[in-house]
């Protein structure tokens, strides 16, 4: 019942984003700021949350909208009022359509300037702040299908930014019991269900030091045959919590503790077998690492 | 003088019609309302509140200076009343008597309840929760932002990106945790019950475990928003601002079989931020911020009155057991305050000189706060 519900709100997110984006094609949807500067990704993990947005750095630089928009909520923090904290700094979400919202938050405090009703895409709604619970300022940029019920990755909407480098698989793990075991070449496993945890990262294009950003997708075969998958392109809600993408993962089962990616539990039978991860980037930039394993009782 | 063709009336018909009137009144005689007068009971000055307080605190003080002086700091164990004020980022608690237990400064912001707070940072995840006399009572490792229930019996964790809420016990542990498909926009928690509204327009009424006991979009609108909501202080009913062209208020009663629709007024607002709203203490009124000042509504009889204020609603409280509102504006100039019985005749309207103000309620009155000073307000019958 819930997979079947899981796959009607998916295609109605796909149906939707499809529509957004054609529509946002045809007016141009540009990105919010000039300066395009990805320093965190769609499904990260973010504590107690998965990461619902992109953030986007580049120093204080104007916001404006990614499409002609009507003013749905705002927040100036400090100014306004509030029942409850708010970690989204001062934000702004504009309605684009019936049912494609966007965000647009952390913006410096008083920058979003006179209460309005409507933006269009060439309009300022800010500048790129840090109020809120921000590290540094940058911009955090959300998509929501309120029809849907969904989060979309906004990079699926957004035109391509350069990205010649493919993800990076440092360490492959299996989970046994509370411990991490290095999968290599060779290695002996017990037969049973036995997660697999892989150190892996998208890279930011515009640095030379390692600031790991999440994937766009992790796909785990066994013997050529796929056996997992998880991607980032929407979060949805399913028994009151947030779970990414198809497979309907929440943030403790794809996440482990130091930003370790879990990308499927696989059940293992006696034997050799060969075992194949692939991660991916929205660019298509593909990492691969492939180990022969035993199993044995 | 008299004119041709007028003739004069009998002098009996106007004795006979004095009669009547002087009968009328002795047969039906209609009751004046007691007066109500506001006097303030005492002022106190904030320690450390520095040149803030200014001239503008000092001239309102003077105002009120034959008000005596708060009585001599007390245990705060047993007996009076006490209340948590705010004040940008300096906060505390205070007794019905003046006495002021605690008196801090948030490094970021506080969560304040009325029996203790917690003060944070904004990128900190260690929480510690004190009671009003700033006794440590509890400490908390958390990604999230705080929120205390009104009486701090209830401590929850607000996700920082607004996609979510849990509830924590007083060793830390996570009691529940639920995330919702969009932004939260505004909670409102009474005794057992968490109110929240969603960006998508949707009110989600959580009771004390965590599960959703309503999820209710009132709709009707153009575009679907829960810009406030508020929980009646016995749970007996909840209230949204919801919805943009146009602009509703939605009230929901508790029945037999859950919270029914009891009446939506169609508000000539289009807030695009969280209104200022909530319930008197008696549950029976609805106050909300409007264009213009704030509208009182009587769910019950369907009656909207709207008060004017110079400036936008800035804190609203009520005094004499809620049975008089108590409404602050601030503009550029200064505050406006004005007590008004709901469905009665205003009490008083003052205009002072402060850049802050603060309402709340102490021991069924009024505690009033602007810039370095806290004063409490006693609504009285003349």
């Amino acid at each position: 019942m819930a997979r079947r519900s899981r796959a009607r709100r998916r295609a109605l997110a796909a149906l939707t984003a499809l529509a957004f984006a054609c529509a946002a094609r045809a007016a141009a949807l540009d990105w919010p700021v000039a300066a395009r500067v990805i320093t965190g990704t769609f499904g990260e993990d973010r504590g107690d949350h998965f990461h619902n947005g992109i953030d986007i750095g580049g120093g204080s630089q104007p916001v404006h909208p990614v499409l002609d928009g009507e003013v749905v909520f705002r927040y100036d923090d400090g100014s306004d009022y509030t029942s409850l904290p708010r970690g989204l700094g001062s934000f702004i979400v504009l309605r684009h359509d019936p049912h494609i919202r966007t965000l647009y938050a952390h913006l410096q405090a008083g920058s979003l300037g006179p209460v309005r009703d409507r933006y269009a895409a060439n309009d300022r709604i800010g500048v790129i702040g840090e109020t809120g619970h921000a590290n540094g300022p940058h911009l955090h940029f959300a998509v929501f299908d309120e029809e849907a019920g969904s989060t979309i990755n906004p990079l699926e909407f957004l035109p391509p930014v350069p990205d010649h480098q493919a993800p990076v698989i440092r360490r492959l793990y299996a989970r046994v019991g509370d411990r991490l075991v290095p999968l290599d070449n060779g290695s002996i496993l017990k037969p049973g269900k036995t997660s697999i945890v892989a150190d892996t990262y998208d890279l930011r294009e515009d640095v030379a030091f390692r600031w790991p950003l999440a994937p766009l997708s992790a796909t785990i075969s066994l013997d050529g045959r796929e056996v997992s998958r998880i991607s980032f392109d929407s979060l949805q809600v399913e028994g009151g919590h947030m779970v990414a993408g198809a497979a309907g993962l929440t943030r403790e089962q794809v996440w482990d503790p130091g930003e370790l990616l879990i990308c499927g539990t696989l059940d293992l039978k006696p034997g050799d077998s060969a075992l194949r991860l692939s991660v991916r980037d929205l660019a298509g930039n593909e990492a691969v690492r492939a180990v022969s394993i035993t199993v044995s009782p | 003088m008299s004119f041709p063709g007028r003739k004069k009336r009998p002098a009996r018909v106007l004795f006979a019609a004095i009669l009547f009137i002087v009968f009328y009144f002795l047969l039906f005689p209609y009751p004046l309302g007691k007066e109500l007068v506001a006097h303030p009971r005492w002022a106190v000055a904030i320690p450390a509140a520095g040149a803030a307080a200014g001239a503008a605190a000092q001239a309102l003080t003077a105002t009120v200076a034959s008000v005596p002086a708060p009585a001599a700091p007390a245990s705060p164990a047993a007996g009076p009343a006490v209340s948590s004020w705010q004040l940008g980022d300096q906060f505390g608690f205070v007794q019905e008597d003046g006495t002021l237990l605690y008196t801090g400064r948030a490094p970021y912001r506080v969560a304040l309840s009325s029996s203790g707070f917690v003060s944070y940072t904004r990128l900190g995840t260690d929480w510690i929760l004190q009671d009003r006399t700033g006794r440590l009572v509890a400490a908390f490792t958390v990604s999230g932002y705080p929120l205390l229930s009104p009486d701090g019996g209830r401590v929850f964790s607000v996700k920082t990106d607004l996609s979510g809420l849990s509830e924590l016990d007083r060793g830390g542990e996570v009691l529940w945790d639920r995330d919702f498909p969009t932004l939260i926009t505004s909670i409102s928690v009474e005794q057992d019950l968490a109110l929240v509204g969603l960006l998508n327009g949707t009110l989600v009424l959580l009771d004390r475990s965590g599960a959703p006991v309503l999820e209710h979009a009132p709709g009707g609108s153009r575009v679907a928003v829960i810009a406030g909501d508020a929980a009646s202080p016995d749970g007996s009913r909840i209230a949204a601002v919801c919805g943009i062209d146009p602009q509703y208020l939605v009230v929901l009663r508790r029945t037999d079989t859950g919270y029914q629709p009891e009446s939506r007024e169609r508000l000539p607002t289009a807030f695009r931020r969280e209104v200022r709203m909530g319930f008197s203490p008696d549950s029976r009124w609805v106050f909300l911020e409007g264009a213009h000042g704030p509208g009182v509504y009587d769910p019950a009889r369907r009656s909207m009155s709207w008060l004017n204020l110079p400036g936008p609603l800035a804190a609203a409280a009520s005094a004499r057991f809620g049975k008089v509102a108590a409404f602050a504006s601030l503009d550029p100039g200064g505050v406006t305050l004005a007590l008004e019985p709901p469905g009665g005749i205003a009490v008083g309207r003052e205009y002072f000189s402060a850049r802050q103000v603060f309402l709340g309620s102490i021991g069924g009155q009024l505690l009033a706060g602007w810039d370095g000073t806290l004063a409490r307000i006693d609504v009285e019958e003349l």
